[in-house]
């Protein structure tokens, strides 16, 4: 918007052609919206959770609702860093063996098509189905216990949030590994045959190939990939509260906080959860952004 | 050495396979055992070679059609979509153009515009609205419409590439020059010189927010709207084979809208029209998430 109102103002010697110096109005709509619908909304919550109850400015409440809610924190925090961490590698290997593949031609688009569907499946739908598969009532587990593998007498439950939460981390896989090679895809077809002939021509193993040249170019892709995922994971409401609506995550502690707030009620709780939790977005977003920026530096 | 060279090659084969056949089983096998709970009536624990293949039937999955909030949720989704959907396109298909043709300046700054959703997480939006929009506007916020606008704005990061990859692949500039020469007025030019151009954008975008509002649940549950999510999440809970039967359903129902649009998207943009649904679900960042929403 700077930039036009330069614009503007260098037109004024001349007589500027009309509908040109009009025409950033036509944006106002656009920003107008955002601004109501995006911008002041965050911006209530990062000005609430920065509030104490007596109404004045501290980073207090983010101290509080930190080590109030210290728990939930650490599941979130080891879900999000097990899933994409776990999403990175498994995606990538996906990604790599569907587009190295030769034989079914329709393997690879398949591999896209149903990583676009699985990306995006999540919440409702996605907690039955491991409800069906996984519940103490599954057929999974019920596969696995005549294999001799008795999920249920080791202590596992699909909604216990607790360590590493396995069955919501599970879950989370469902849609973290497809996600990740949507985001790897481009950058493993980026990878030359005629980069790995040089490095076998130079004398490189398969080894020495990855390590020296397939890895380093991979991984801004794969970095960037993870910190996607960790946020991804990190905001994801729906399937835990599928799973358990008493689920001690973040997302669901936020929700917990605002439906006891009564608009009267002057707790800094929900909204410097809600503010933790945009810090985290941001910067795992920036990062992803960033590193994306970096990788396509090898798809020209 | 040569007997070790073959040895590696065919590692080099199984590991690929082996992935793909894992990953395969994994994606595969939730899908599975939902459609059994779904269409077969007899427990787990009673499961066993003899009655493997009995008590099949549909009868579960209709059950949810008699439930009284089955059709009311339904339809307010199917209202919500459409009031997205319209308010997406009214919104983005100008503002689109208008950076394109005229204010190319102004591209970077829409472009991060789009982006900022995903730093604002449904979450923390639904907080937004609790803390600041319905103090300010309690009328607005009490209607079961006021959840469209957040959700233009949940849609916002792919429904904008979209339109947008559509909008760069065609001569924008070209079209409005010609119909303008032939003397249509401005309303005329983007009815009858861009709108169809921009057809497979417009149809991908269009279905990705509908499918994005139809599967929304986190804004509708915190803010106790009666969508059709909820009602799922909540008929769940009562009746435990009735909720798998009708996640299946639903699951199934967007899947196949999703493949007829890709087939209607792609029979045109074969001919290198960009901006269709293939192109938008495999290209970049697209957490559309039902998942995060």
């Amino acid at each position: 918007m700077i930039e036009l109102i330069g614009e503007d103002r260098t037109a004024t010697g001349a007589v500027p052609p009309a509908r040109r110096s009009w025409a950033w109005l036509g944006l106002v709509p656009f920003f107008l919206f955002l601004l109501l619908f995006l911008v002041l909304p965050a911006l209530g919550v990062i000005n609430r959770g920065l509030h104490t109850t007596s109404g004045s400015y501290s980073l207090e409440p983010l101290g509080q609702a930190f080590s109030k809610e210290r728990k939930a924190f650490l599941n979130s925090i080891r879900i999000s860093l097990l899933t994409a961490a776990l999403g990175a590698v498994l995606g990538t290997l996906l990604a790599y063996a569907a587009a190295t593949a030769r034989r079914p031609k329709w393997l690879r688009s398949l591999v896209t098509s149903f990583s676009g569907v699985a990306a995006n499946l999540g919440g409702v739908v996605l907690a039955f189905a491991f409800v069906s598969l996984l519940g103490a009532q599954g057929l999974g587990t019920r596969i696995l216990k005549e294999a001799g593998w008795d999920l249920y007498a080791h202590g596992f439950k699909l909604n216990q949030f607790k360590g590493f939460s396995p069955g919501v981390s599970t879950a989370y896989l469902y849609f973290q590994i497809p996600l990740m090679v949507l985001v790897t895809l481009p950058a493993i077809d980026g990878l030359k045959q005629s980069w790995r002939e040089a490095a076998s021509n130079l004398g490189g193993s398969t080894f020495t190939y990855w390590r020296r040249v397939g890895l380093p170019v991979l991984a801004p892709s794969m970095l960037g990939g993870f910190l996607l995922l960790f946020a991804n994971s990190f905001s994801a409401f729906a399937t835990a509260y599928a799973l358990s609506n008493q689920a001690n995550l973040v997302p669901v502690k936020i929700s917990f906080y605002l439906q006891g707030d009564n608009s009267s009620g002057k707790s800094p709780m929900p909204y410097a959860l809600a503010t933790w939790m945009i810090l985290i977005m941001m910067v795992s977003m920036a990062g992803y952004l960033v590193l994306r920026k970096r990788a396509e530096r090898w798809l020209r | 050495m040569a007997q070790v060279g073959l040895a590696r090659q065919r590692l080099a084969r199984v590991v690929p396979t082996l992935v793909l056949v894992v990953a395969a089983v994994f994606f595969i096998a939730p899908l599975l055992s939902m459609a059994r709970f779904a269409l077969q009536n007899v427990q787990v624990f009673q499961l066993g070679t003899s009655n493997l293949f009995k008590n099949w039937s549909f009868s579960e999955v209709t059950r949810a059609f008699h439930e009284p909030a089955f059709g009311s949720t339904l339809l307010l989704s199917l209202r919500l979509a459409l009031g997205t959907v319209l308010l997406t396109l009214g919104l983005l298909i100008p503002t689109a153009l208008l950076v394109h043709v005229k204010l190319p300046k102004a591209r970077a700054a829409v472009e991060f515009f789009t982006l900022l959703p995903y730093m604002v997480p449904p979450i923390a939006l639904v907080a937004g609205v609790i803390g600041f929009i319905r103090p300010n506007a309690r009328w607005f916020v009490s209607s079961n419409y006021s959840l469209i606008p957040f959700y233009v704005v949940l849609a916002l990061p792919f429904t904008y590439r979209s339109i947008d990859a559509g909008i760069r692949a065609i001569d924008v500039r070209t079209l409005i020059d010609a119909s303008r020469s032939l003397g249509a007025g401005w309303g005329t030019t983007l009815r009858r010189a861009l709108l169809p151009n921009l057809r497979s954008a417009i149809i991908s975008s269009s279905f990705l927010t509908a499918t994005v509002v139809l599967g929304e649940f986190t804004m509708a549950q915190v803010l106790l709207k009666r969508t059709f999510p909820q009602f799922l999440a909540e008929f769940g809970r009562k009746e435990a084979r009735g909720g798998i039967a009708l996640a299946l359903l639903t699951l199934v129902a967007t899947t196949a809208l999703l493949g007829l649009l890709t087939l209607l998207t792609r029979r045109k943009g074969a001919t290198g029209r960009r901006g269709g649904l293939a192109e938008t679900l495999t290209a970049g960042p697209i957490t559309v998430p039902s998942e995060r929403a």
